[in-house]
């Protein structure tokens, strides 16, 4: 139990969860909620909490108006409500051999995990749904959707025993997931992306298609976005691809500008596609940057 | 185009390293797992041509550098004249300073020898910087004031300031031979050899031998030979150029006859000469004046002086002064005798003293009317061997032994003894003489014979054959005076039966040694001489009587015996008229080995001195003395207990000779030597240079080098920039 608790406990990143915890988890999008039945529009008020009253003011809709309190005080007060809807979080975490590079104290992998779990954590925390799909060129652990409490621990197991082997195909397996969800929801995306950028925005365009709101966390080890290398220097590929000998400080510029170019149109065909897309350097402590997401999508879910 | 350092130039082998290293290098990495392998894939694609060239480039420079690098060490040189354009070269010069006799010719201002060092600092002033320069003096050799070449051009200039002149002779041709000995060998394109002296012809006696030498060292070893002649010729000049005393013995209170030659080496005859001799502290004791002097020629004048007592004196034989100085006044160091007790041992007393083996012998040591002789100052006294009992040698100066047959091995080992500490030893064979008794125990038990007794050959019963002594070739001391033949001669002796001498064989370091003082006309030694310990000893090959020979009845008999006495009873004052330059030498008691002397010399003044050490040389304890530059009267002191011995330095007569070189002979020079006239208006400098045009070229390498090495710094940044 002791040795099956540590690699778990590392992936909740304390700090992380917290401050996940505090700031919730929002659909950016209305997701239709789960508990409510799917005809009903959320908009028509299911699954509402009371937040507050607020004094009528001309304009406002008179469905919301309190009756009971204009009957008793003969004041209009508006009813506001929290809104909120059950969603399903899906987790897709790349696990190809590429995921497994990483200059720090941790690989791209370990980190993408630890996001996964806090994602976990903190989606379950709020009784919405979560499932988990570890995949490299196809789905390797898969996860069925499910809002128990006992999910987490699963999830959990689950990352923690998961050793990536593959190469990657990010592509194949968006359009076999876009075919899959039928709920539509939240798809994270966990990857390095290290693919082909058209494949996996067609990809990313088909889960769109189904309706899902995608958010993609695009994992890059500082080492590769800074690309500090030194003397000669033999680079051998993750992925079966044959080792390089060159002097990396000579072609840094031209490296940094493939490599930029690269995150720069999978951005672009993220935005194009409206899917929030996140570049994250695995050597940023992981609360800042789940805070930093958690933050965004509260401010965008109150418009 | 040539190498300094040759040996460097496999230095070049060291272009392999940065192809080595480059190589080497290959296989220094680093290994990274990587998962961004397309994007570096890609940019390599995009830049590996442009690597590959610059990897070959700053290869290239690097090869290069190491290249020239090693070129530049091995110091690559060429002659000719576009490398006057890369500057003068540093030069290595050894600078002759002529200091012989003939340079202290004043022309009322200056010396010579001032001049000649006034050019010499021009000489170094002229040097390119950086060059390197040795100094000599040069007379009849080389003396070294700076024997290695120094970069120092100060020292060099303030060893020269303080050059002193020396009345040594002069020869050229060593000095020459020293200099460029100093110049072989050295790592420097330009070579020089600077000889600053006056134009005197004695010095350029060897003129051969010397166009030979730089001739050969100009064309082979590239030496450039620069002659710069000082001075004026100069018409007028007198020199004493011999002082001798006549008589062998200088015995106290006799007039003592003294020959001085005084020789006009000037081209104008001169008149009225007048010659002083003076003893010890200056005062005059005797002169004369010399009518008339032809150029060229020489005059003898006998003067007299008595030695007021017994111990060192010295003698000094004087002219008036003139403008060369040092041979104006010449030097003899002689030994006062107050009287010498002479022990004659007879082998054949005879039945009366006219028929005594040693009459002869005893009449010719005191040559006095007989009411004298008891005021004379050789004492002589004659034993026969049995006499021999009750006396002791000690008490004697000098032995001389006449046709004794043998002594007993107690006599002779007292009389090696005798020997030893100082006492003289003459010693005359006859018809009595155990030629094997000598042999065996004078010869080889003691070591005291100079030379064994051979067989007798001639006949002393006839006197239809006979032999002489040789008339010429008197080389040694004892015999010099009959090179003059004014002084009689010893050939017309005749000799009807001798021994055959055979000369202890040695080399010429052995002290032990014997020498042959007289030779029959036949080249058969008739006089050896030999040292032995302090003592000296003389063997004849005939009789002193005239039982084989007529000897004793020539004139020649009294100046030969009392020679011979004066050699072995002062044999030490050969030793103390030296030729200016030479080596004092004096042995002294084992007793004073390690103590130091005090030598004041002609160059001293009051109590004024210098310091000597007595050493032991091959095995004899020796008081030696070589700064003898100057002549004239030097003193050496022991200690407070022991006498002060005195000597005298004389320089050699043809240093006095100031004829000039001819003008054929400077043709001759010219052509092997630059000749510079100088006085003190010429400017070396210009016909210095001119000579220069050889340049080393490795500073442009270096710069070239350091050019490369910026180059590929700047490169090698440039190329590993990020691209």
């Amino acid at each position: 139990m002791e040795t099956r608790s540590r690699p778990l406990a590392e992936l909740l990143d304390p700090a992380a969860v917290s401050s996940a915890e505090a700031l919730g988890m929002h659909a950016r999008e209305i997701v239709e909620g789960y508990i409510a039945g799917e005809h009903k529009s959320p908009y028509h008020g299911f699954a509402i909490e009371f937040a507050q009253h607020r004094e009528y003011s001309s304009g406002d809709d008179i469905r919301h108006l309190d009756w009971k309190v204009l009957g008793r005080t003969d004041r209009y007060y508006i009813k506001q409500y929290e809104q909120e809807t059950n969603y399903v979080g899906h987790l897709l975490l790349d696990g190809s051999e590429s995921m497994k590079y990483g200059s720090g104290s941790h690989s791209k992998l370990a980190y993408g995990k630890m996001l996964a779990a806090c994602l976990s954590y903190t989606i379950l925390k709020q009784r919405d749904a979560v499932s988990l799909n570890i995949f490299d060129t196809v789905s390797r652990q898969h996860l069925q959707r499910s809002n128990s409490h006992s999910m987490i621990q699963k999830v959990l197991n689950t990352l923690a025993a998961f050793n990536p082997t593959g190469q990657t195909n990010i592509a194949g397996v968006l359009n076999e997931m876009a075919r899959q969800i039928r709920r539509r929801g939240i798809v994270f995306i966990i990857s390095d992306l290290f693919d082909d950028e058209d494949k996996i925005l067609s990809g990313i365009q088909h889960l769109r298609f189904g309706g899902s709101e995608v958010v993609v966390f695009h994992l890059l080890d500082h080492a590769e976005i800074e690309f500090p290398f030194e003397g000669l220097v033999d680079f051998v590929g993750l992925e079966n691809i044959p080792k390089i000998r060159t002097r990396p400080r000579e072609i840094r510029k031209s490296y940094l500008q493939e490599f930029n170019g690269f995150c720069d149109r999978i951005r672009e065909g993220c935005e194009r596609n409206q899917c929030h897309y996140l570049r994250v350097d695995t050597s940023q402590p992981l609360a800042e940057v789940l805070s930093g997401y958690l933050a965004f999508r509260l401010r965008t879910s109150r418009k | 185009m040539s190498f300094l350092n040759p040996l460097l130039l496999s230095g070049l082998a060291a272009v392999s390293i940065p192809i080595i290293i480059h190589f080497l290098n290959r296989r220094r990495f680093r290994r990274v797992e990587w998962a961004a392998m397309r994007f570096i894939e890609l940019s390599v694609e995009k830049n590996r041509k442009r690597m590959d060239i610059e990897d070959l480039i700053l290869l290239a420079i690097r090869c290069l550098l190491l290249l020239l690098l090693a070129l530049a060490l091995s110091r690559p040189a060429w002659r000719d004249s576009a490398a006057g354009a890369l500057g003068l070269s540093k030069v290595t010069a050894v600078i002759l300073l002529d200091n012989s006799g003939s340079m202290g010719l004043s022309d009322g201002v200056e010396t010579r020898f001032e001049l000649a060092r006034k050019a010499a600092e021009q000489v170094v002033d002229g040097l390119p910087s950086g060059s390197a320069a040795a100094v000599f003096l040069a007379t009849d050799a080389a003396e070294a004031l700076l024997a290695e070449p120094t970069h120092d051009l100060n020292l060099v200039r303030k060893v020269l300031r303080e050059a002193r002149l020396s009345d040594r002779a002069s020869d050229l041709q060593p000095p020459i031979e020293t200099a460029l000995e100093t110049l072989k060998g050295r790592a420097s394109v330009q070579r020089e050899v600077y000889l600053i002296t006056d134009d005197q012809a004695t010095g350029w006696r060897q003129l051969g031998d010397i166009q030979t030498v730089l001739k050969r060292a100009g064309k082979g070893e590239d030496v450039q030979t620069h002659l710069i002649l000082v001075g004026q010729p100069e018409t007028r000049n007198l020199a004493v150029t011999d002082l001798s005393l006549a008589t062998g013995l200088a015995p106290v209170n006799r007039p003592l006859r003294f020959e001085v030659e005084v020789t006009n080496t000037g081209t104008v005859p001169v008149e009225n000469v007048q010659v002083s001799l003076h003893l010890d502290d200056g005062t005059a004791a005797d002169s004369m004046v010399l009518p008339d002097i032809p150029a060229g020629a020489s005059r003898a004048a006998s003067l007299f002086a008595r030695l007021p007592n017994d111990g060192w004196h010295t003698v000094a034989a004087r002219i008036s002064g003139d403008r060369l100085g040092f041979d104006d006044q010449r030097v003899l160091a002689l030994r006062g005798v107050r009287e010498l007790k002479t022990l004659l041992i007879d082998g054949d007393p005879g039945p009366e003293a006219r028929a005594a083996e040693s009459f002869f012998v005893r009449h010719a040591l005191t040559p006095v009317p007989f009411a004298e002789r008891a005021e004379y100052f050789i004492k002589p006294q004659a034993a026969s061997v049995a006499q021999l009992g009750g006396m002791r040698f000690e008490d004697f100066d000098l032995v001389v032994m006449c046709n004794v047959a043998e002594l007993t091995v107690a006599q002779s080992q007292l009389l090696e003894r005798f020997v030893q500490r100082g006492g003289g030893l003459l010693i005359f064979p006859g018809d009595r003489v155990n030629a094997a008794f000598y042999n065996r125990q004078l010869g080889d038990a003691l070591s005291l014979l100079p030379a064994r007794l051979g067989s007798i050959y001639g006949d002393a019963k006839s006197d239809e054959k006979f032999f002489h002594f040789q008339a010429r070739n008197y080389g040694h001391p004892i015999v010099s005076l009959w090179r003059n033949e004014s002084a009689g001669t010893l050939a017309s002796a005749r000799f009807y039966q001798a021994y055959e001498l055979l000369p202890q064989e040695g080399g010429t370091n052995n002290p032990a040694a014997s020498s042959v003082v007289l030779r029959f006309a036949d080249e058969k030694p008739a006089m050896v001489e030999k040292m032995h310990g302090l003592g000296r000893v003389i063997l004849f090959a005939s009789t002193a009587d005239i039982g084989w020979n007529d000897l004793p009845v020539r004139p020649a008999f009294v100046p030969l015996l009392h020679r011979a006495v004066a050699a072995v009873t002062r044999h030490q004052d050969d030793s103390a008229n030296i030729p200016v330059g030479q080596d004092y030498a004096r042995r002294v008691n084992a007793e004073f080995v390690g103590h130091t002397a005090k030598v004041s010399t002609p160059l001293h003044e009051g109590d004024e001195h210098d310091l000597t050490r007595v050493e032991m040389i091959a095995t004899v304890p020796t008081l030696t003395y070589a700064k003898t530059d100057r002549a004239g009267r030097y003193s050496i002191q022991l200690d407070e207990t022991t006498e002060e011995t005195l000597f005298a330095a004389q320089p050699d007569p043809r240093e006095s000779d100031l004829a000039s070189l001819t003008e054929e002979d400077i043709a001759e020079l010219a052509a092997v030597a630059t000749i510079t006239r100088w006085t003190p208006m010429t400017s070396l400098r210009q016909t210095v240079e001119q000579k220069r045009v050889g340049a080393e070229f490795w500073l442009p390498l270096a710069f070239l080098v350091l050019a490369l090495a910026g180059t590929e710094t700047a490169l090698a940044q440039y190329f590993s920039r990020s691209k």
